[in-house]
């Protein structure tokens, strides 16, 4: 499967030097206050627990640091450390590692520590106890909520160190500066949008910004609301989608959804757009798609019969079948680009060309008094076959039944000027043999292709397609 | 082609559409028992159920029009189900004029309710009602093609007319007649070719009449000319680039423009998919094929579940992107690829 191995911006714009991380001023000298007390050899606690809302800074500012005082950064995800085995696999590491080469050369990070489960992982939150006491290297847990019961253990053996939520203008200013290493044309407003609607979350602004960029070229308020606007404030769908698909098992992938505000049918689309950018193997995508047709068939049942009960299954399906159907992955996860649910994307773009379709299709349904549906599936592509290959023919069609240049050009693009010239030429001919009188001799023939027309648009017919009143506009 | 003096020209299937039930040539059986009707100014609320193409929303028409004469509009509330499908619609717009003052001229007002099977449960349930609350002034007459998608209750407050197939020499004297009508030479071998294509469907059948006679002449080769041409590249695209490419994203970016650009529903798309894995043009291997259909049918009648057209659809790529991977790693498979 092709794919673009283009790194996604919020790994590009990553801050590389303490420096560079936005605001967040007092937690940035608490953290290296306390790592300089490390790398003196006294650390008054040996382990730091940073914590803050989504996107606050707080993995940047430890890889920035990690690499401005040249450390090796040995990082963990929750879906590493779940098994107290893995955990201890780290510790024993780093406490050899210290031992042989007498330099303190790493910061071991923990992230996502809230997402380890109270019950199923007791294990781990033991293993991680075991792992700061024992550790020769500095080590930083990062969490969202620290003051989750579950967490009270390690909140008491470590620091803790508070990340602020970001302001708006703190955010508009970087996404300013992205646009410009891009030479990405944004509005004022878009941006401004953006960093409202991000609330704080500049990861999900940079999400929202490349989304943009990338399908539009240039960024407008109006289509920053017409992308962005459908949905609500939610915990970074990007991040939400990422956890899910890279599930190892099946209630990684239910926490993840849990934790997004997105809709059932607006997380199905995400997880949708996604998984053929996870699964390259013909049969993971197979198998996931089964998965999610499934969770879609469970949310139509849903709608049909009014049972809400359904959707725990629907929800299941979509999240942990569809997660433990990837099970060779080809990329490494923070490799994968994932995108916005294109449909959005698609629909705003195409608005125009749609709405002529629709309206050619109410006009044909009118005529032929069939469905909208069966006009676009049935009439329309005969149409065009008309269009593309008897130019003449078609404007007289044009000209009875009322269509308007766009829908002409919708018809076919290929004649379409010229049927539209061809029409107007038509209508000023018909116009004359009907100002010239009773008793001239094409009388007989206007009058034929008149009378149905007439019939058929009746009252309606002749408001919404314009057919006989533009007859005599001029 | 035809009249050169023409300078409008309209649709046949509406050109040529009968305006009154004298005119209707098939379906004897229902145009005497309507004509009873006409005749007697009454009748109980209808029910029209059959195949598509077979003439039930012009009877409908017609009969409103031997009633009322050429204004019948006036006194007639047309609506097509499957684009008007919520019980808004009934509690508003049908209700309003099912319940206006009856106008003295006429025994009734008429409320037409086409693809009334479209319509959801919630809104039959209302439309019920309003059947029997004003049945002294306003008769419905629904048509549907599937009689049993409508509730109980109204098919036993109806009188049912079962529509039946046009027969293949009605069919094609009909589109004989139109030809000579319009002037257009056609020979046998074409329009036995429209009716195989159309399945029986008049209206279908005079709207490929008619794109025929555009490119000149209704034979066999301009009828089959037509109907690939009107079957969008994007669907034998996007079997090309799932099947034999094995490219997902490639596929799944054909079959949003068919559903976006060109408006087709999962299930129209279906249905060409499915004309074309048995098309000769198209080389896969025979027992494929067979499994293709197989697993079209089982997305359809999820469709029909009521799923969504572009999940379920993509299922079906990857479907397809995992059934063609034997034909993807023999070079030998060459040959097979899609022209």
């Amino acid at each position: 499967m092709p794919q673009e191995r283009k790194i996604p911006w919020v790994v590009k714009y990553r801050p590389s030097r303490i420096a560079d991380v936005v605001n967040q001023e007092e937690a940035k000298k608490v953290f290296l206050g306390w790592l300089d007390s490390w790398l003196r050899g006294k650390p008054e606690r040996k382990a730091a627990l940073l914590y803050g809302p989504p996107g606050s800074g707080k993995t940047s500012l430890v890889e920035a640091a990690a690499k401005e005082y040249g450390l090796e950064l040995l990082e963990m995800n929750a879906s590493d450390y779940r098994r107290s085995s893995d955990i201890e696999r780290i510790a024993v590491a780093s406490s050899r590692g210290a031992s042989l080469t007498g330099a303190r050369s790493k910061i071991i990070l923990l992230d996502e520590v809230d997402g380890i489960s109270a019950t199923a992982d007791r294990g781990a939150l033991d293993a991680i106890l075991n792992l700061i006491d024992k550790s020769a290297h500095p080590v930083v847990l990062i969490a969202n909520d620290p003051w989750d019961p579950k967490l009270r253990e390690l909140r008491e053996a470590c620091l803790l160190i508070e990340f602020k939520r970001l302001t708006k203008t703190e955010i508009k200013k970087v996404l300013q500066s992205i646009c410009k290493s891009e030479r990405l044309e944004c509005e004022d407003e878009a941006l401004e949008f953006i960093a409202e609607r991000a609330e704080g979350d500049l990861r999900s602004a940079i999400n929202d910004l490349e989304a943009l960029g990338e399908g539009f070229g240039r960024v407008t308020y109006a289509l920053a609301r017409s992308v962005l606007g459908y949905r609500n404030r939610e915990l970074d769908s990007f991040e939400v989608v990422r956890r899910i698909l890279t599930s190892k098992y099946a209630w990684q992938a239910r926490a993840a959804a849990s934790q997004t505000d997105l809709a059932p049918d607006e997380l199905i689309q995400w997880i949708n757009e996604n998984i053929p950018r996870q699964a390259a193997d013909p049969e993971d995508l197979w198998r996931a798609y089964e998965s999610l047709s499934k969770a879609d068939i469970y949310m139509a049942r849903i709608v049909r019969s009014g049972s809400w009960d359904l959707l725990a299954y629907a929800s299941d399906m979509m999240t942990a079948g569809v997660a433990l159907a990837i099970r060779n992955p080809q990329y490494k996860f923070k490799w994968v680009k994932y995108s916005f649910p294109e449909r959005i994307r698609v629909m705003a773009k195409t608005r125009e060309v749609r709405q002529i379709r629709d309206d050619l299709a109410k006009v044909i349904a009118q005529h032929l008094k069939c469905s909208t549906a069966v006009a676009k599936s049935e009439v329309i592509p005969l149409l065009r076959v008309i269009f593309e290959n008897n130019p003449e023919y078609a404007a007289k069609l044009a000209l009875g039944l009322g269509l308007s240049d766009s829908m002409i050009r919708y018809l076919s693009e290929r004649n379409g000027d010229r049927i539209a010239k061809r029409v107007e030429e038509l209508r000023v001919e018909l116009r004359k043999s009907l100002l010239e009188g009773l008793e001239s001799p094409t009388k007989k023939g206007v009058e034929k292709a008149e009378a149905p027309a007439k019939k058929a648009l009746g009252k309606k017919g002749a408001k919404s397609s314009g057919g006989l009143e533009s007859f005599f506009k001029k | 082609m035809g009249a050169r003096s023409t300078l409008a020209e309209l649709l046949w299937a509406e050109k040529y559409r009968p305006r009154s039930l004298r005119e209707i040539v098939n379906q004897e059986e229902i145009v005497k028992r309507l004509q009873v009707f006409v005749k007697e100014k009454n009748m109980p609320h209808l029910l029209f159920a059959g195949p598509p193409g077979t003439g039930k929303t012009t009877a409908a028409h017609a009969l409103a029009h031997d009633l009322y004469g050429e204004d019948y509009r006036l006194y007639m509330l047309e609506l097509n189900a499957s684009d008007e499908r919520g019980i808004d619609v009934i509690r508003t717009k049908v209700k309003e004029f099912a319940r206006s003052k009856l106008p003295a001229n006429v025994p009734f007002k008429i409320v037409l309710l086409d693809e009334a099977d479209n319509m959801t449960a919630d809104a039959q349930q209302a439309l019920r009602r309003l059947m029997e609350m004003y049945v002294d002034v306003t008769r419905f007459i629904l048509i549907a093609n599937y009689p049993s998608k409508i509730i109980e209750p109204i098919q036993s407050r109806c009188a049912v007319f079962r529509f039946t197939q046009l027969k293949k020499e009605d069919v094609i004297s009909r589109l004989k007649w139109i030809c000579s009508n319009e002037r257009v030479s056609c020979d046998d071998r074409g329009l036995e070719a429209i009716y195989e294509v159309s399945e029986g469907d008049m209206r279908k059948a005079i709207n490929i009449l008619q794109a025929a006679a555009a490119l000149g002449e209704v034979n066999v080769s301009n009828v089959y000319k037509v109907v690939g041409l009107a079957t969008p590249a994007e669907v034998r695209a996007l079997l090309k680039s799932a099947l034999f490419e094995g490219d997902f994203l490639k596929a799944r970016e054909n079959l949003r423009k068919l559903m976006v650009t060109y408006g087709l529903s999962g299930v129209d798309i279906i249905k060409q998919l499915h004309r074309e894995i048995f098309s000769s043009e198209v080389s896969i291997p025979e027992e494929m094929r067979v499994e293709i259909a197989d697993y079209l049918g089982e997305i359809q009648f999820r469709l029909v579940e009521g799923a969504d057209d572009e999940i379920q659809l993509s299922a079906l790529l990857a479907k397809l992107v995992l059934l063609g991977k034997p034909l993807r790693q023999q070079p030998q498979a060459k040959p097979t690829k899609v022209k």
